[in-house]
């Protein structure tokens, strides 16, 4: 087996001090190996957000460590972890969080010229990416004159076209209505088998867990259980929905 | 484009009106700054020009340290001293020429509007200067009313060789055949007159008198001159001094006085347009929270976040800077435009466009440019604190009830009170250093008084909205953030303490200058030289003029004035020769010390003197002392005997003794000023048209209606009182928007309490309410403040008024303060409407789904 892109040994955070103290993640070991395609499920305060932030270098750990693509991020000062996210890490968040005054176009480029691509490089490789997308269309218009399932894809060809390790994405459907849902998640279905990016997804939804290599449950900051799917295409959101009464959603 | 550019035009474009806004506050600045300075530098050097004699290319120019014309036995001295080659004595005069008086007509201004009368012995002077004859000849030994002028001054008045030239003199309108032209004048500075000394004499009164020594010295090396320099004042006694003669150095401090009042106000602008600048970025640093998150998370830097909030800032304060530096041009053709006509009447000064110097243009690129982009480091600086987390689960409203009564409240307290004693030092020192520590107190105090005031204020607000408990939302949203609340606040404090400060200083001011005036120029009839003053400047006429005016049927009493320079104490003080009774007849001085009758009665036989408030003041000299004044025969010792003022020379230091004196001290016989009052029941047509007749011979003198001249300058009053408040207003615009700013923060950070409060049940108008309230009680707190703070400075400053000697009585400003109450409320509903707009119409789901 290849070495793992994404690594963590007993991650641990807690939140506040003393009696107020919340163990929001408590000792996880979580391994993802390059191209997987892995979802994070568990009910509501879980901890499976401060999973994300952690692995994606937003947040730190109280304690453990989280390797990225050989390098340990808890080892590293701010701005060595935010080269680290601007090369090697894609987002894509629920609320989609583009800049509202920028274009279609502009947005899908901004990681690349952030890291010092030039301008017109950056727009022609933003521009395949929303191609592939389905956005070909719509690259001058600006995220208010998208719908909401237009500007996640607008998140995603963001996430893409800087070509990172790793692709993490926050709820991507929790904005969405099940139509678009259903779409962003075969998009993302398509990023890990076609062009083989490794995606880490944050979810509670059943039905787009089940487009996932592999679904890890998370219940009071552990990991207490995963499954690795056959099918892939959505087809055993049932069963992963039983999965979720099962420890308690 | 860069992506910085492209995101600080999209972002700022997005918000026009906020944009506009916040630039008009570096428009503002820039322009006052800008504007001003393109004037008054240009200004002040013509004054200076005018005002000093060209002194030409000798070694040394020795005059008396009065100005006053003196013996020419002085030159035997001077010749006798080891070094000096050659000396020469001459007698200059600066004419000012009365308006349109070159060219006749009144549509175009004169370009010269004096000339220098210089007197000189020929074959002497033409050892000193090497004078380059172009046409006819030079002056020669026994010539009599002939002259030599430039050919640049020929031209203006249309006159050539063997033609006249008239001069209005001491002596009345006098002709100079020319018979000499020197090549044009280059160098700035008035034309010259070159007449012989004996003519120069006759024309200005003065015979047998010089008031400038030329002299050359044998050697060239620095130590050589200095040494012979210093034998030649060593042997002429310290009533001289090596140096050109000066004349008006009082109202050039006048002048340089207001320059840096205009550019303090420039300044002050401009701080407050960097506050607001300050307030906009931590508006939009709120407001785009999550973008910033966001742009943090796809792995934008700590530093490429600062340079994005900095580069809206750069292009804000390159946009106003421009903007400021075209309407300040324009701000002071304008103003030159205004202000030329009345210079040229009162100071005979003309200055035609606004000159621009690089340096000009530099200092305000770079204060403008400069405290914008400084106004945005702090915030900017915020900005690289949000961690990408925080903008994706943005925190909410803080909440500071942390005790704040301490340490800097009491510190706050003890620099009170220090300031409030500096009142009764009556020092002007020590009256600044309280205006400063003042503020500082209110600074320091204000936090901690927030709640207290919040509190009394929603109570108000309580009994105006009939319960709704909007008025306690909106003061408990204040008190849980009383830092940000002072800072807004501090804002309209600062606007409404200028307009209560102006309001208390401008009335106290217009009302006794306004009286002394009445007083001082109440007579029937004024007949006033060019320039009011500036008396040395001015040729008056010889005492024949004052007989025939009293001549004139009708006439009950003709009271003059004459002048003399001299030095109290090394001061500059100008001596004005009175006649004491008609002085008390037509009861012109207002006293502030001693007893009018007495004093005047002791003038007519000795050497008593009136001292004006500002002299008293700078020289240190109160009725009872025994002065030193230095006289072209000597020094003299003078009596104190009161303290009086009036308007013309409420602003020099002035001495007032008779006229018997001036002439037997300084040899002064002409007339430069005459108030003149008639019977009731003359022929007021006919008494005019005799001064009229009278005055043909004098052009250099103006007969103006004493009554319709006062109400003019009482109109002027009003109208640069108008001016004053209208600027104050201005630099109260800007707390009107960071107040707008800090309500908007307000509402945004509290989007999901407002959502929360309207799914409970709270109606849109209650939600605009809260906000009103908020802005309401903000201006209040701001205007309490302000209006203390303005008292304070506007005591002090008429306090000041009165340390420099001015005679002052503190009017309370009441009706400044309604209108810092009025422009507190009207401002704080205003600064209300959008932010209220805003959160009344939240949509309560959207809002209670915003994290």
């Amino acid at each position: 087996m290849s070495n793992p892109i994404v690594s963590t040994q007993s991650l641990t955070k807690v939140y506040g001090q003393g009696a107020a103290a919340v163990r929001a993640l408590d000792g996880v070991n979580l391994t993802i190996q390059p191209g997987e395609f892995v979802a994070v499920m568990g009910p509501s305060g879980c901890g499976k957000s401060t999973l994300l932030h952690l692995i994606g270098g937003l947040d730190r750990p109280t304690s453990g460590t989280v390797w990225l693509d050989g390098q340990d991020l808890t080892q590293l000062n701010d701005d060595q972890v935010t080269a680290i996210r601007r090369k090697k890490m894609g987002f894509i968040f629920q609320f989609f969080n583009l800049i509202p005054v920028l274009n279609a176009l502009e947005n899908a480029a901004l990681p690349m010229i952030l890291d010092g691509m030039r301008p017109a490089e950056a727009r022609k490789r933003a521009q395949e990416w929303l191609e592939r997308v389905g956005l070909g269309h719509r690259l001058t218009h600006r995220p208010s004159e998208l719908s909401g399932g237009e500007q996640q894809r607008v998140a995603i060809a963001r996430a893409l076209a800087s070509d990172p390790a790793l692709i993490l994405a926050d709820e991507p459907t929790g904005n969405l209505d099940s139509r678009a849902s259903e779409e962003i998640a075969g998009l993302l279905r398509q990023i890990s088998s076609t062009w083989e990016r490794t995606i880490l997804m944050v979810t509670h939804d059943a039905r787009i867990a089940a487009y996932a290599d592999r679904i890890v449950f998370l219940k009071d900051g552990k990991i207490v259980d995963e499954t690795v799917l056959e099918h892939r295409n959505g087809e055993q959101a049932e069963m992963v929905a039983d999965k979720m009464k099962e420890i308690g959603d | 484009m860069n992506l910085y550019l492209t995101l600080a035009f999209r972002y700022l474009g997005g918000r026009k009106l906020r944009t506009a806004l916040t630039t008009l506050a570096i428009v503002f600045g820039v322009m006052v700054i800008f504007g001003m300075n393109t004037y008054m530098p240009t200004f002040i050097k013509t004054f200076q020009t005018q005002a000093k004699a060209a002194a030409g290319q000798v070694d040394l120019t020795i005059t008396q340290k009065t100005g006053e014309a003196f013996d020419p036995t002085v030159l035997n001295q001077i010749r006798a001293v080891d070094g000096v080659t050659v000396a020469t004595g001459s007698l200059e005069r600066l004419i000012n020429l009365p308006a349109n008086y070159v060219d006749g007509n009144p549509g175009t201004p004169d370009r010269i509007t004096a000339v220098i009368l210089k007197g000189i012995v020929p074959q002497e002077a033409r050892q000193m200067i090497a004078y380059n004859i172009v046409e006819g000849r030079f002056l020669e030994e026994g010539d009599t009313r002939a002259a030599v002028i430039t050919r640049s001054l020929a031209r203006e008045f249309g006159i050539g060789l063997g033609d006249t030239l008239t001069l209005p003199t001491a002596i009345g309108l006098s002709d100079l055949t020319v018979v000499g032209i020197l090549p044009e004048q280059i160098l700035p500075g008035n034309e010259v007159v070159l007449v012989s000394l004996a003519e120069a004499q006759r024309l200005t009164n003065m015979p047998g008198k010089i008031n400038i020594v030329d002299a050359n010295l044998d050697s060239m090396e620095e130590a050589r001159r200095n040494e012979i320099q210093q034998n030649v004042l060593k042997a002429i006694g310290d009533a001289y001094k090596i140096g050109a003669l000066e004349a008006g150095s009082e109202i050039l401090t006048n002048i340089r006085n207001a320059q840096s009042i205009f550019n303090l106000m420039g300044f002050l602008a401009l701080v407050m347009g960097g506050f607001i600048i300050f307030n906009t970025f931590r508006t939009i640093i709120a407001e785009r929270r999550r973008d910033i998150g966001m742009l943090r998370a796809l792995g934008a830097s700590r530093r490429t976040i600062r340079w994005l909030i900095l580069t809206e800032g750069l292009i804000q304060g390159v946009i106003g800077t421009a903007l400021g530096l075209v309407l300040g041009y324009l701000f002071g053709a304008f103003t030159l435009n205004l202000v030329t006509p009345m210079m040229q009447e009162f100071l005979n000064i003309t200055v035609s466009t606004p000159a621009i110097s690089p340096a000009l243009v530099l200092t305000s690129i770079l204060l403008g440019v400069g405290i914008t982009v400084l106004s945005g480091l702090i915030p900017a600086n915020s900005a690289t604190r949000i961690t990408p987390l925080e903008a994706l689960r943005p925190s909410l409203g803080n909440v500071s009830f942390k005790r704040i009564a301490g340490i800097s409240f009491w510190a706050g307290v003890v620099l009170l009170t220090i300031a409030v004693g500096f009142l009764f030092t009556g020092s002007m020192e020590w009256l600044g250093l309280g205006a400063l520590l003042f503020v500082g107190a209110i600074i320091l105090m204000a936090p901690a008084l927030v709640n207290p005031i919040s509190i009394l204020f929603a109570s108000l607000l309580t009994l105006l909205f009939a319960r709704d408990g909007t008025a306690q939302l909106a003061e408990g949203n204040l008190s849980r953030q009383p830092g940000r609340a002072t800072v807004t606040a501090s804002t309209t404090m600062i606007a409404l303490a200028v307009v209560v400060m102006m309001a208390g200083v401008l009335s106290s001011v217009s009302l006794t200058f306004i009286h002394v005036m009445e007083k001082s120029l109440g007579s029937d009839y004024l007949i006033m030289p060019p320039t009011l003053a500036v008396w040395g400047s001015n040729t008056g006429a010889a005492p024949q003029l004052a007989d025939d005016l009293r001549r004139v049927p009708g006439v009950t009493v003709v009271s003059t004035l004459r002048f003399a320079g001299t030095q109290m104490k090394d001061i500059a003080v100008g001596i004005l020769g009175i006649e004491p009774q008609s002085y008390r007849e037509l009861d012109l001085l207002s006293f502030t010390r001693g007893d009018p009758e007495a004093v005047y009665r002791a003038m007519e036989n000795e050497r008593v003197m009136i001292i004006n408030g500002v002299l008293a003041a700078a020289a240190g000299i109160q009725p009872g002392d025994e002065v030193e004044v230095l006289t072209p025969m000597g020094k003299q010792t003078y009596r104190v005997a009161a303290v009086a003022t009036d308007y013309l020379n409420a602003k020099t230091t002035t001495a007032y003794i008779s006229q018997r004196f001036i002439e037997e001290d300084f040899g002064r016989e002409e007339d430069i000023f005459f108030q003149i009052n008639v019977a009731p029941d003359a022929d007021r047509q006919a008494v005019e048209s005799a001064f009229s007749a009278i005055l043909k011979d004098y052009p250099q003198f103006k007969l103006v209606d004493g009554k319709k001249y006062v109400e003019e300058n009482a109109r002027l009053f009003d109208a640069v009182f108008l001016g004053m408040y209208v600027l104050a207003a201005f630099l109260a615009i800007p707390s009107l928007i960071a107040m707008v700013n800090t309500l908007a923060i307000g509402v945004i950070e509290r989007t999901r309490e407002i959502g929360m409060l309207r799914a409970v049940g709270a109606i849109r108008r209650q939600v605009r309410r809260m906000i009103l309230s908020e802005a309401l009680i903000l201006s209040a707190i701001g205007t309490a403040f302000g209006i203390l703070a303005g008292l304070y400075m506007g005591y002090m400053g008429v306090k000041a008024f009165e340390a420099m000697g001015y005679p002052m009585d503190y009017i309370f400003p009441g009706s400044g303060i309604l209108a810092a109450v009025a422009i507190g409320i009207l401002f704080g509903a205003l600064a209300a409407v959008v932010p209220a707009r805003q959160a009344a119409r939240l949509d309560v789901v959207e809002a209670l789904r915003y994290e």
